[in-house]
C-alpha cells in the first residue's frame, strides 16, 4: 500500500517561486488502477516523479508499506526503485542502437529474469526479438518500453501519458495490453494522463487542478480499452 | 547556432570549444617549426664544414630533423585532422534538429556548411602560438643541438615558407575541410535531421545473429558503447599511446640527448594524452546522458552505470599503452642505429625495463583517479534529464 502524506513541491525562488503541489495526501491500494487525470500544468507528473521516487518533494512523506521514501539516501532510493517500481513514459526512451531483446534485458536483469522473453511474447513483440528501435512503429516501441518495465517484475508500474504521443487505434492496443498484463503478473497502476475517457478504465480516478486533488472517485462500470471513447 | 542577416552561421564560441584541436595543432607547429628551421639553417652552413667528423655530426643533425619533423608532425596532423571530423560530426548529430529546420526552411546544404568555415579558427589559434613558442625556444634548442661546437655557428633565420605551410596553410585546409565535411554529412534528407529516432534502413544497426553468449545488459551496453564510437576508441589508445612513448621516450633522451630535451618530450606527451583523454571521455558520457538517466530512473547503481559506459575504454587505453612502449623502442633503436649508427660517443641504447614499470604505475593511477572523477560527473547527472526533451 502506497501512503502520501502532506506533499508540497515548489519550483523556483523568491517570487518567482511556483508551488506546483500544495499540500497532498492519498492512499492508493495494491493491484489497483489509479488514474491520475488532469489539465497542462495541473501537477500530475510532478505528484507522479514524487510518489515513484524520482524526485523529493519539499516537505511530506510517501510511504510504501510503512517505509518513508522520502528520508532515506540516494543509494537507497535507487534500490528502491530496482526492486519495487516500473516506468512507462509517453516518450518510450528506448535505447537506439540495442535491440527489442537488449532493451527488454535492461529491466529483466534487474529482476534475475531469465524468461523475459515471454513478456515481450505478451506484447505482440516475439517475432520483432532482433529489431532496433528505428525499425519499429511508435505502437510497437512503446509496447516495447511496457515489456522493459514488467520484465523488471515491478509491483507498482507508473505511467506517464503512455498513448500521448500514439494514434487513436495504437493508444487502444497499449492500453489492452497493460491491462491484460495487471491481470496477469498482479502490480498497481498508477497513470497520469489528461484524456477523460482514459479514466474509464481504471478502479480508481483522481482529478487534479491547480497542485490540489479535487476530486477522488471510484469507477464502478470499469471499461476495456476498447469500449472507451477517445 | 544562429541566424545571422539571411545566412545561418556556426558561433565562434563553437569554434573555440575545439581547443583539442588548437593544443594538438600547437605541439605540432612547435615541434615541426623548431626541427625545420634548424633543418634550413643548419644547411646553409655546410659548405662551412672542413673536417670529416663534423660531416657526420652534420649528416646526423639533418637527419634527426627529418625524421622528429615527419613523424611527430605526421602523427599529429592526422590526429587533428580526425578530431576536427570527429567534432563536426559531433556538433551536427547534436544540432541536426536546428540544421533540419533550416533545410526545411530552404537552406541551401552549402549555404549552411559555408559557415562551418570558423572551425578553422582553432586551427589557427594553435598554430600561430606553435609558431610563436617556437621561435621562443629556438635559441636553446639551436644551442643544444651544436653544444659541443662541432659545427660552426648557427644563426636563427625567418623562413616565410615555414610561416605559410605550417599557419597559413593549415588553416586555409582546415576551413575548407571543415565546410566541405559539413556540406558531405549535410546531405542527409531532411527528415532524418528532423527526427531523433529515423534512420535508414541501411544506417540500423546490422542484425546479428545471436550468439550462444548470455551476457548480462551492462555488459551488452559496454561492449555496445564501445561498437558504436569507434572514433573514440581511436582517442583513448591514442591518448595512452601519447603517455606511454613520451613519457619512457623522455627518460632515454635524457641519456641520449638532454635533460631538457627529455622535460619538453614529457610535458609535450602529457598535454596531449589529457587533452585527447579528456576529449574522448566527455564525449562519451555527454553522449549517453539519456541513457545513464534510464539506467539510474530503472534502478542500475552508480558502479553499474560507470562499468556500462565507461568500462569498456580500460582494455583499449592499456593497448595505446603496450603500442606506446613498443613505438619508442622502435623509434629510439632506430635513431640510434640507423640515423646515429656512424657517430661515435653515442650512448648504448637499451629497452628501460624499470622505467616502463613506473609509466605503467603512474599510468593506472592516474587512469584510475580520472574515472573516479568522471564517474562522481556520473552520479551528478540528474535524472530528470530523460524528461527534458
Amino acid at each position: 500500500m502506497i501512503k502520501v502524506r502532506n506533499i508540497i513541491k515548489s519550483y523556483g525562488i523568491g517570487e518567482s517561486r511556483f508551488h506546483v503541489l500544495k499540500d497532498i495526501s492519498l492512499d492508493i491500494e495494491d493491484n489497483d488502477f489509479v488514474v491520475i487525470l488532469g489539465a497542462s500544468g495541473s501537477g500530475k507528473s510532478t505528484f507522479l516523479n514524487v510518489i515513484s521516487g524520482l524526485e523529493r518533494p519539499d516537505s511530506g512523506k510517501v510511504f510504501y508499506n510503512g517505509k518513508d521514501i522520502t528520508a532515506i539516501s540516494d543509494n537507497e532510493l535507487t534500490s528502491f526503485r530496482k526492486e519495487n517500481v516500473g516506468f512507462i513514459f509517453q516518450q518510450y526512451y528506448l535505447l537506439p542502437n540495442m535491440s527489442v531483446d537488449k532493451n527488454v534485458k535492461m529491466g529483466a536483469d534487474l529482476a534475475d529474469n531469465k524468461d523475459y522473453k515471454t513478456v515481450i511474447e505478451a506484447v505482440g513483440l516475439g517475432e520483432k526479438l532482433h529489431k532496433y528501435p528505428c525499425e519499429l512503429s511508435g505502437g510497437e516501441q512503446q509496447r516495447v518500453s511496457i515489456a522493459r518495465a514488467l520484465a523488471k517484475r515491478p509491483k507498482v508500474l507508473f505511467l506517464d501519458e503512455p498513448t500521448g504521443a500514439l494514434d487513436e487505434q495504437t493508444g487502444r492496443q497499449v492500453l489492452n495490453y497493460i491491462s491484460k498484463l495487471q491481470k496477469e503478473y498482479d502490480f498497481t497502476i498508477v497513470m497520469v494522463t489528461h484524456n477523460l475517457n482514459i479514466a474509464e478504465m481504471a478502479n480508481t480516478i483522481i482529478k487534479m487542478n491547480s497542485g490540489k486533488i479535487s476530486e477522488i472517485s471510484t469507477n464502478q462500470t470499469k471499461k476495456t480499452a476498447y469500449e472507451i471513447g477517445w | 547556432m544562429r541566424l545571422g542577416g539571411d545566412s545561418m552561421l556556426v558561433g565562434m564560441k563553437n569554434a573555440l570549444k575545439l581547443i583539442g584541436i588548437s593544443i594538438i595543432a600547437c605541439c605540432a607547429v612547435l615541434v615541426c617549426t623548431m626541427f625545420l628551421n634548424f633543418y634550413f639553417d643548419v644547411r646553409l652552413i655546410e659548405s662551412e664544414i672542413t673536417s670529416e667528423l663534423s660531416m657526420v655530426f652534420y649528416n646526423a643533425q639533418v637527419s634527426t630533423a627529418k625524421v622528429v619533423c615527419f613523424v611527430s608532425g605526421g602523427c599529429l596532423l592526422l590526429t587533428s585532422v580526425v578530431m576536427l571530423l570527429f567534432y563536426i560530426k559531433h556538433y551536427i548529430d547534436t544540432h541536426k534538429k536546428e540544421l533540419g529546420i533550416l533545410k526545411a526552411l530552404g537552406y541551401s546544404n552549402l549555404k549552411i556548411a559555408k559557415s562551418f568555415w570558423v572551425f578553422g579558427i582553432s586551427t589557427f589559434i594553435g598554430t600561430a602560438i606553435g609558431y610563436a613558442g617556437a621561435f621562443l625556444i629556438m635559441p636553446w634548442l639551436y644551442a643544444l643541438q651544436n653544444k659541443d661546437k662541432m659545427l660552426p655557428e648557427i644563426t636563427i633565420n625567418f623562413h616565410p615558407s615555414i610561416l605559410f605551410y605550417f599557419v597559413v596553410l593549415p588553416t586555409v585546409c582546415f576551413s575548407a575541410l571543415s565546410v566541405f565535411y559539413a556540406w558531405y554529412k549535410l546531405k542527409k534528407p531532411v527528415l532524418l535531421l528532423l527526427k531523433d529516432n529515423l534512420q535508414t534502413a541501411s544506417k540500423a544497426p546490422k542484425q546479428r545473429i545471436e550468439k550462444n553468449r548470455k551476457l548480462s545488459f551492462v555488459e551488452e551496453l559496454k561492449s555496445n558503447t564501445l561498437k558504436s564510437k569507434k572514433v573514440l576508441v581511436f582517442f583513448t589508445i591514442f591518448a595512452s599511446f601519447c603517455f606511454s612513448a613520451m613519457t619512457q621516450m623522455s627518460f632515454s633522451m635524457k641519456d641520449l640527448s638532454s635533460e631538457m630535451m627529455g622535460v619538453m618530450i614529457l610535458v609535450i606527451g602529457l598535454v596531449l594524452a589529457f587533452t585527447t583523454l579528456f576529449l574522448a571521455i566527455t564525449t562519451v558520457i555527454n553522449g549517453n546522458t539519456k541513457t545513464i538517466a534510464m539506467m539510474r530512473v530503472f534502478g542500475y547503481s552508480q558502479k553499474e552505470c560507470c562499468r556500462a559506459i565507461l568500462g569498456g575504454y580500460r582494455p583499449m587505453s592499456y593497448i595505446g599503452f603496450v603500442i606506446g612502449t613498443v613505438y619508442q623502442y622502435g623509434l629510439l633503436r632506430l635513431m640510434v642505429d640507423i640515423v646515429f649508427k656512424d657517430f661515435e660517443g653515442v650512448p648504448a641504447y637499451e629497452f628501460d625495463f624499470p622505467v616502463m614499470v613506473i609509466s605503467l604505475v603512474v599510468f593506472i593511477a592516474i587512469y584510475e583517479i580520472l574515472m573516479y572523477v568522471y564517474s562522481e560527473k556520473i552520479k551528478k547527472i540528474s535524472i530528470k534529464e530523460i524528461m527534458i526533451e
